[in-house]
């Protein structure tokens, strides 16, 4: 799934180490989640959303798997 | 991680188990394997008194350890780790069987199908104990 977590990270003007911290977990997990690597859970998706005052649909954005 | 003491002395109780065994081993009482396995206990053992003691020590380390141990990442790369384990171990020992079987060694192409057989079922069982849960 694609999301903006790191152009929105830039625009707040935070580091991963910061936000990292903030969210508890490691720098590594964020540098995955903006690569795209790694989908976040619920849980995590939720929390970071949160942390930028923004909702999830801001922050990810979802597209349809083509069959 | 609050039980980190509980953990020391664990690692103390491993060191322990682990002196006895060698010791048994060394002056002949036992086989020479649980002496090894008591060399073994006794390292694990140090190392991770150590690591505790570390941990309870040195605040810096403890943050950097609790978030790598709950890191929602490194346990989601753990749990396919793991997965990927065990469907390489069915498939090493399934074409293992078949090696050993066309070289004309039974026994151990016996073995390593009731292996195969095994690891199967303990699958099956998981699967079942999963779906319950989830």
């Amino acid at each position: 799934m694609k999301n903006r977590i790191e152009e929105i990270r830039k625009a707040r003007g935070v580091n991963q180490e910061e936000l990292a911290k903030a969210l508890g977990v490691s720098r590594q997990t964020i540098s995955s989640l903006e690569n795209g690597r790694y989908n976040p859970s619920i849980e995590l998706a939720y929390k970071l959303s949160k942390y930028f005052g923004m909702t999830i649909e801001e922050v990810f954005i979802f597209e349809e798997a083509e069959k | 991680m609050r039980d980190y003491s509980k953990r020391i002395y664990l690692s103390i109780f491993w060191i322990i188990v682990g002196a006895a065994l060698f010791a048994a081993g060394s002056f002949g009482k036992i086989d020479s394997f649980w002496s090894g396995m008591g060399g073994a206990l006794i390292g694990v053992g140090i190392v991770q008194t150590i690591r505790w003691a570390h941990y309870r020590n040195d605040p810096e380390y403890k943050e950097k350890f609790d978030t790598q141990t709950h890191d929602e990442r490194n346990r989601f790369i753990a749990n396919k780790a793991w997965a990927w384990a065990g469907y390489l171990s069915v498939l090493t020992g399934a074409a293992a069987a078949i090696a050993f079987k066309v070289a004309s060694k039974d026994d151990i192409s016996y073995f390593c199908s009731i292996a195969v057989c095994l690891l199967m079922i303990l699958y099956w069982i998981c699967w079942l104990v999963l779906k319950r849960k989830y």
